[in-house]
């Protein structure tokens, strides 16, 4: 398969009468918008606005993020079988407004949900702090279950960064980037020096709205498979996750995933990356088992020599993934896993659930449990109402001087597992 | 929890979903659980059966806590 991807450079969003992309601005009709989201029965109201970098805004509970992004030429369209129709995308080419985001916003379970910080130190911690964020606040019709709520929520996001996404069509992209994922026979073919790269990649499948979706299946239901990585970037992937802010995937980690950025950055070079692996995170012992198996049998049978191995979430997931590496390490392929840690607010707890001695690269992406206090901000959008129980929260994490002191874990992706932060260490 | 209450000399059956991590932590007996939003039950099932399965994990662990161990141990439930 071999996509080519466009990158349009958005400097700015703008509410104007017609909905277009000139000179690097996005332009919205927020009255359209509000229309296609209103199509779902589900929802009673939909409010739009707009959060720039460095702006004293304040956005929570944030549910997922998404980049508009709209394919040029190639079979199907973006997030097929769930928006679009369904059709293997991946190829052709896809054009993308980057630096924009659509950042939806809803309390649906209200603890489950993030925060993201426009200025402030919590800016830092959050990759959202960077974006142009269209932010909507969805108000569910009464008496809509929260599954519902999610899924009219999840879908609508998804439609509004389509529709933007296609404002793009027709633009100049600033950057072109070419991704080529042969067939694995070509790979081997073509670099029979370089050694063999997969990467697996888990996904949250817990169910009770931790849930991820693949070409609209929900990923509990499915065995472990393969894809092509530029499926991934065509939206292939979708976040349907109420979960911990730190480390859940939102669909924007899925469309621009930096492990397989980085792949494809060394493939040819150092590496033949010639295998994307997916598995899920299941509730049942006899599931883990199950998808773990595969997974070894999988990349066993691709006859690998090293592979990267991704969670996602924290708990009994890290069951998951000691299971994924050690099945994986018993097949004679070299294994570094990537996590993140809960080691406690003074770092001094185990970091996480379960171990292995054959888990013996490792890459941690921070831990969840540190402390922060984040300043007033002089907006909200969404509402503070859920700071005291988000994850990450506590009763007294709401100063009166309008500060909040949470655990990191409350923020958006401040320990994303595919590295997508900015956290490091000395 | 399991630690130290048996570190205070009484013993514990742990009965649990994700089995792996009760052995990494430690735990002397151990009893598989259903699944981890429902360990102790499975919603899918009639009420009768369920409280049949109920039972079958209680007694299951009832016998666990009146077994001598020589170290970690699972008992399936039958």
């Amino acid at each position: 398969m071999k996509l080519e991807v466009g990158y349009i450079q958005i400097r700015d969003i703008q509410t104007a009468d017609k909905s277009s992309v000139k000179d690097g601005i996005l332009y919205v009709n927020t009255k359209e918008l509000e229309a296609l989201a209103l199509e779902d029965e589900h929802l009673k109201a939909v409010c739009f606005d707009v959060a720039r970098p460095g702006e004293s805004i304040r956005i929570t509970p944030v549910k997922d993020v998404i980049e508009p992004r709209a394919k040029v030429e190639g079979p199907g369209d973006v997030f097929p079988g769930v928006i679009t129709k369904l059709n293997t995308v991946g190829s052709g080419k896809t054009h993308v407004l980057q630096g924009a985001a659509v950042v939806t916003v809803g309390k649906i379970v209200g603890f489950q949900e993030g925060i993201v910080d426009m200025a402030g130190i919590g800016a830092e911690y959050t990759p959202f702090s960077a974006t142009y964020n269209l932010v909507v606040d969805f108000t569910p019709k009464d008496g809509l279950t929260a599954h519902e709520y999610e899924a009219a929520i999840r879908k609508a996001g998804l439609k509004i960064a389509y529709a933007l996404g296609k404002l793009g069509v027709n633009v100049t992209p600033d950057e072109v980037k070419t991704y080529e994922y042969p067939s694995i026979m070509e790979a081997i073919k073509k670099y029979p020096g370089l050694p063999r790269v997969g990467y697996v990649q888990m996904l949250q499948s817990q169910g009770l709205l931790h849930d991820t979706y693949v070409y609209g299946v929900d990923m509990k239901q499915s065995l472990t498979t393969m894809l092509s990585p530029t499926e991934i970037m065509d939206g292939a992937i979708l976040s349907g996750n109420c979960v911990s802010a730190c480390d859940k995937n939102t669909t924007y980690h899925h469309q621009n995933n930096p492990v397989i950025e980085d792949l494809f950055e060394e493939h040819g070079k150092t590496l033949n990356f010639c295998a994307m692996i997916i598995t899920n995170e299941n509730v049942y012992l006899a599931d883990k088992e199950r998808s773990s198996d595969w997974t070894a049998k999988l990349v066993d049978y691709l006859d690998l020599d090293g592979v990267i191995i991704s969670q996602e979430g924290f708990g009994n997931p890290d069951t998951d993934l000691i299971m994924n590496c050690k099945k994986i390490e018993e097949t004679d392929t070299h294994t570094v896993i990537i996590t993140d840690e809960y080691a406690g607010r003074d770092g001094t707890s185990q970091s996480l659930a379960d171990a292995d001695p054959k888990a013996d690269a490792l890459v941690t992406a921070g831990n969840a449990n540190q402390v922060i206090t984040l300043p007033k901000l002089d907006r909200v959008i969404g509402t503070l109402d859920y700071t005291e129980k988000i994850a990450g929260g506590y009763a007294g994490s709401l100063e009166k001087d309008g500060s909040i002191t949470v655990e990191i874990q409350a923020i958006t992706g401040s320990t994303n597992e595919l590295g997508f932060s900015r956290l490091s260490a000395r | 929890m399991v630690k130290e209450i048996e570190r205070a000399g009484i013993p514990v059956v742990h009965v649990c979903t994700v089995t792996p991590i009760s052995m990494t932590v430690g735990a002397n007996r151990i009893v598989p659980a259903i699944a981890i939003p429902h360990p102790l039950g499975n919603p899918s099932l009639t009420p009768a059966d369920e409280k049949q399965l109920r039972r079958k994990i209680l007694t299951t662990a009832l016998d666990a806590l009146s077994t001598e161990v020589d170290g970690q141990t699972i008992f399936e439930v039958k």
